[in-house]
């Protein structure tokens, strides 16, 4: 057991401990009342989290105290367990906010997505490292997707589209094992249409688009390159392009659709749709260089800011700790990113490095997807920021989510 | 199929994507926190703070004797902030707050409680608990469960505004005015104070909360006035405007009182028609801005110049004719037909002769006009009085050289045509004359002062030298006497009481129509030892039913002379305790206020009350009151405790 205390990666532990404390500073100062309170108080938000952080330890020793193998071996079981606690939700699950996304006990509710990320990147891991590294293979790629693909219709259904989003973290990981290069090239091309189309129009879009696309295929005509692959391009984009505006009015539900016209400046309507944005931007921006110092933001004090203790906390910081604190939220992002891309690389097991991508990505996701909704790059989609945002439910997940791999890591060695 | 390179391409891949949006992220943070970090900077200052003015305690108006007449009472709204409250707390407390919170308000306990509730789930920043309690109801509710524990762990919200209240109720209720009118508009600057300014924070939408305890910029409470005004003259002068404007279907009038020694202004009051209706109110301060044509009231200064330049004497004897004095192409015409024959001056002024006066005037000064005019000026008439109160009239008396100066003009003048003065200005000059010739300034403030300490004093009468000397004021006092004796004025004389004055009918607005006049009558009493000078004008009366000063406007005098004389002790005793009254006006002020607050729908035990409160009282709960009596009050037709109904009617008798 020492043996392995010594094993364990101490600087993501150390980056995560700073990231939950800063957190926690910050959602005080979103929930505190008066100064004089008990910060143990659990009627009081700050009280809950310290709670969870609290628990999030004893959770934490657990896992590192478990069997290593214990994880690859019952991957599929917790995958399974996973899945019938989210289809559990439709019968027993409580509804907040339209979402039926809890299991309540008394004062307390539990949000099972945010465990079941750890069960698909435990399952994800074992089927790649168990089915000889061919991810070439069009049924390997099915049964890889059918493996994120469940627990996501679920989740849609619940529905929870943000978390739904996160989701596509999981191509990160595939992608890294060979999963074909077309998969993402065709993610960021109908990303990138869509964004286009929704910016300047299918009219001014498409013909620039062909224009570009000609330019091209003359360019490589040298190459010989396939023209049946240019035109099969070319006509999903443009048919791509022109059912945007079909994507936005039937697909998407109208709070959805309003994201997206906010987000690229289509409305500006400060007073509905584009209320948390403008609040959480005014926020942010009127931090300066070093904040108003801690617990004296105008907007965080004067609670203008929604849900501000969970998916905005990242507005908190700016306001009260101006750009000298999100540059440190970010930077410890990176690094923690960084180093657990680090170690992913380093590990020996295919299980192991699958599961340390997966880690890295879906905190990745997290990160880039909360920050960027907050700061107004990335339509509203509500997730909170990994270790820092206010509730158990995250909090845990996280924990366990890294603290599996840290264990992992730090049985490299003795594993197959 | 993957070869080691592939997949190291793939590894640099995944890391540059990812430092790119690190890189992102830092970027567009920049951007908003550091580029366009002002412009948010002002926004959150816009969309959060705002500073709102605090009204400062406006200061209380006094009569001269120290009679409460107006004063600003703090009233409460309480709010209650059901977010900032914690649950165990609320838990703990909501349901005592509920209970002691119909006690002092109404309704059951439940429908507060299910109001507090409501209020929380609904996460109501600022409920309306109640609105405009007085202070001691601000004290227990303060006290009460929950909002003891303040504004933070309690939500206990108070805001204070102030009410102006008029403790002797309808007595010169309009006279000390509300806002810009009356006494209030008059000492306005006084009594204004400096707003203070307070920071608030928005909470909701078109909610704002106070950030913090204190004021940002404390209100400096306005001074308190005593003013020269005596309620009990006052009431009486406004009472007899009011009810000649009434009788004579008058457009307007005024009515001032002044003490002759002092030039305290004991009473003032302006009343003008509401447009198309027989109701008159306190509209404009009529006295002090308007000037107009005095007509037969100037005689008084014709006959001053004559005396004083010495061109006449009292016995100088004019020829009135058959009451036709042509000048130039112009007549003038006395109001009796016919004339009076031969009379001496004083005779003139007596029967109030504009042929008379015309000739008197024109044939000593026709060849040196700059004489007579400059004798007016040098008895200040064509300055301002300059008064501590804002918007007095500017009079006018044109000069020779003025271009609009005609062979007429001087003539006409005699008789009070062509010049204009102010109400307040012809009572000064007549109230100069009462004190044989010494001007005295007319003042409407006897002290200002604050809570501690007085600001300015104006005990001393300010004596602004004599207008003539005391030879010919004597002889002037002896004139006006007889106007009241034998005169125009005679419809007024009484046997034991002699007042002396001169009456005043003068046309206006002749240039729209004839027919329309102004009466007056300016004198003082008693005639002599003059204690108080007094002007009435009034404008404009139905001609068809009256329109001479001395039946119009003469007897408004008399019921305040007369009033005034019955009320006046032989020796004037000055009370030394001027603060023992105050507090006693303030006590009085008080019971009134605790009986008016208490009682919403039951009748109050009002026995031992001064008549006027107790009608005042029940006034305000909508009760009609017939009142026998003046003093204080020993029966009611209703007996206390009894349920009341609005416009039920109640007898009052009083001792």
């Amino acid at each position: 057991m020492p043996k392995t205390l010594l094993q364990i990666d101490w600087l993501t532990i150390l980056i995560i401990t700073v990231l939950i404390g800063f957190g926690w500073v910050n959602i005080y100062s979103t929930t505190f009342i008066s100064l004089e309170e008990n910060i143990f108080d659990l009627s009081k938000i700050y009280g809950k989290q310290l709670m969870w952080i609290i628990l999030g330890l004893v959770i934490s020793s657990v896992i590192l105290a478990m069997d290593s193998k214990f994880f690859k071996r019952f991957a599929n079981v917790i995958y399974i367990f996973a899945l019938l606690s989210l289809i559990g939700l439709f019968l027993f699950g409580k509804t907040i906010a339209g979402q039926t996304a809890w299991y309540s006990f008394g004062a307390f509710s539990i949000q099972p997505a945010e465990f079941v990320k750890t069960a698909v990147a435990l399952a994800l891991a074992k089927y790649i490292s168990e089915m000889d590294n061919d991810l070439s293979r069009f049924t390997s790629q099915l049964k890889g997707f059918a493996i994120i693909g469940i627990p996501l219709a679920l989740i849609m259904l619940q529905p929870d589209a943000g978390s739904a989003v996160i989701y596509l973290a999981f191509m990160i990981p595939l992608y890294r094992e060979g999963l074909p290069h077309f998969y993402i090239s065709f993610g960021f091309l109908a990303a990138a249409i869509f964004i286009l189309t929704l910016k300047f129009g299918f009219s001014i879009f498409a013909p620039v688009f062909v224009a570009v696309f000609v330019i091209i295929y003359l360019f490589n005509r040298k190459k010989k390159p396939k023209l049946w692959r240019y035109a099969l391009t070319l006509i999903f984009a443009l048919g791509f392009s022109y059912s945007v505006n079909f994507i936005l009015n039937s697909v998407l539900l109208p709070h959805q659709k309003d994201r997206f016209d906010v987000l690229i400046g289509e409305t500006n309507d400060i007073k509905g749709s584009a209320f948390n944005l403008y609040q959480s931007e005014v926020a942010i921006g009127s931090g300066g260089w070093s904040g108003k110092g801690w617990l004296k933001g105008s907007q965080t004090q004067g609670r203008f800011v929604p849900e501000q203790h969970t998916d905005y906390i990242f507005s908190t910081v700016g306001e009260e700790w101006g750009f000298m604190g999100t540059s440190i939220v970010i930077l410890l992002f990176s690094m923690l990113i960084l180093r657990l891309f680090h170690l992913a690389e380093r590990q020996k097991s295919q299980f192991s490095r699958v599961y340390g991508y997966s880690v890295l990505s879906v905190i990745f996701v997290h990160f880039f997807v909360n920050i960027a909704m907050v700061i107004g790059l990335f339509p509203t989609v509500g997730i909170p920021l990994p270790f820092f945002s206010y509730g158990g439910s995250g909090l845990w997940g996280f924990l366990i989510l890294v603290l599996i791999f840290l264990k992992l890591d730090a049985k490299r060695k003795s594993l197959d | 199929m993957t070869t080691d390179k592939s997949i190291l391409s793939r590894f640099y891949i995944i890391a540059t994507a990812l430092v790119i949006v690190f890189i992102a992220l830092g970027y567009k943070l920049f951007d908003i926190q550091i580029v366009e970090g002002q412009k948010y900077k002002d926004l959150a200052q816009e969309t959060v703070y705002r500073n709102f003015s605090i009204e400062p305690n406006r200061g209380n108006l006094y009569d001269t004797n120290m009679n409460l007449l107006a004063t600003s009472v703090p009233k409460y709204d309480i709010r209650f902030d059901a977010i900032t409250v914690s649950e165990s707390n609320f838990q703990k407390h909501a349901s005592a707050l509920a209970s002691e919170l119909s006690k002092l308000l109404g309704h059951t306990k439940n429908y507060h409680l299910q109001k507090l509730k409501r209020a929380r789930e609904v996460k109501n920043r600022y409920l309306l608990i109640a609105k405009q309690l007085d202070y001691s109801e601000y004290v227990a509710i303060r006290e009460f469960p929950l909002f003891n524990l303040g504004p933070y762990k309690g939500g206990f919200i108070a805001e204070q505004s102030t009410v102006r209240e008029h403790p002797l109720g309808k007595i010169g209720e309009r006279t000390v005015g509300f806002g810009n009118v009356g006494l209030e508009g008059a000492f306005d600057d006084y009594l204004r104070g400096k707003e203070g300014q307070r920071l608030k924070q928005k909470i909701a939408k078109g909610q704002w909360k106070p950030i913090s305890d204190v004021n940002e910029v404390e209100p400096e409470d306005g001074y308190d006035v005593i003013s020269t005004i005596d309620v009990n003259i006052q009431d009486v002068a406004h009472h007899a405007l009011l009810r000649q404007l009434e009788h004579f279907e008058a457009d307007h009038g005024s009515v001032v009182v002044m003490e002759t020694k002092t030039g305290e202004i004991k009473a003032i009051s302006n009343l003008g028609r509401i447009k198309g209706s027989d109701k008159y109110y306190e509209k404009l301060n009529y006295a002090v801005y308007e000037p107009h044509e005095p007509g037969s009231t100037f005689k008084l200064m014709s006959m001053a110049a004559a005396l004083e330049d010495k061109v006449i004497d009292t016995s100088t004897v004019f020829n009135t004719e058959n009451g036709v004095a042509q000048f130039y192409d112009r007549k003038v015409y006395d109001s009796k037909r016919g004339g009076y024959g031969k009379i001496s001056a004083a005779e003139a002024f007596q029967v109030s002769s504009n042929t008379a006066f015309s000739k008197m005037i024109y044939d000593n000064y026709k060849d040196n006009p700059e004489r007579f005019v400059n004798r007016l000026y040098n008895m200040g008439l064509n300055k301002k009085i300059g008064l501590k109160i804002k918007g007095e009239g500017q009079p006018t008396i044109p000069h020779p050289d003025d271009s609009n100066w005609y062979g007429t003009t001087l003539p006409w003048m005699s008789f009070g045509y062509g010049v204009t003065l102010t109400s307040l200005q012809t009572l000064t000059f007549y109230n100069a004359i009462a004190n044989n010739g010494l001007k005295v300034k007319p003042k409407f403030i006897k002290q200002v002062r604050d809570k501690h300490s007085l600001i300015e004093s104006y005990s001393e009468p300010i004596i602004e030298g004599s207008i003539c000397s005391k030879e010919t004021a004597l002889k002037l006092r002896s004139m006006m006497e007889s106007v009241v004796e034998k005169g125009t004025g005679s419809n007024i004389r009484h046997d034991n009481f002699k007042m002396a004055g001169k009456t005043g009918t003068c046309q206006t607005e002749y240039w729209i129509e004839s027919g329309r006049y102004v009466s007056s009558f300016v004198g003082y009493f008693p005639a002599d030892e003059p204690k108080y000078s007094c002007i009435v004008v009034i404008h404009k009366p139905n001609p068809k039913i009256g329109y001479y000063g001395s039946t119009v406007a003469a007897p408004v005098f008399e019921k305040i002379a007369q009033k005034i004389y019955i009320d006046t002790p032989i020796k004037d005793e000055i009370s030394e305790k001027v603060i023992q009254e105050a507090d006693l006006a303030n006590s009085a002020y008080e019971n009134y206020y605790e009986v008016s607050q208490k009682y919403k729908t039951v009748m109050p035990d009002l026995t031992g009350y001064p008549a006027m409160d107790a009608v005042s009282i029940l006034e305000n709960l909508g009760l009609k009151v017939t009142l026998v009596g003046d003093g204080e009050i020993v029966k009611q037709s209703i007996k206390s405790g009894a349920k009341i109904s609005n416009n039920q009617h109640v007898n009052l008798i009083s001792s």
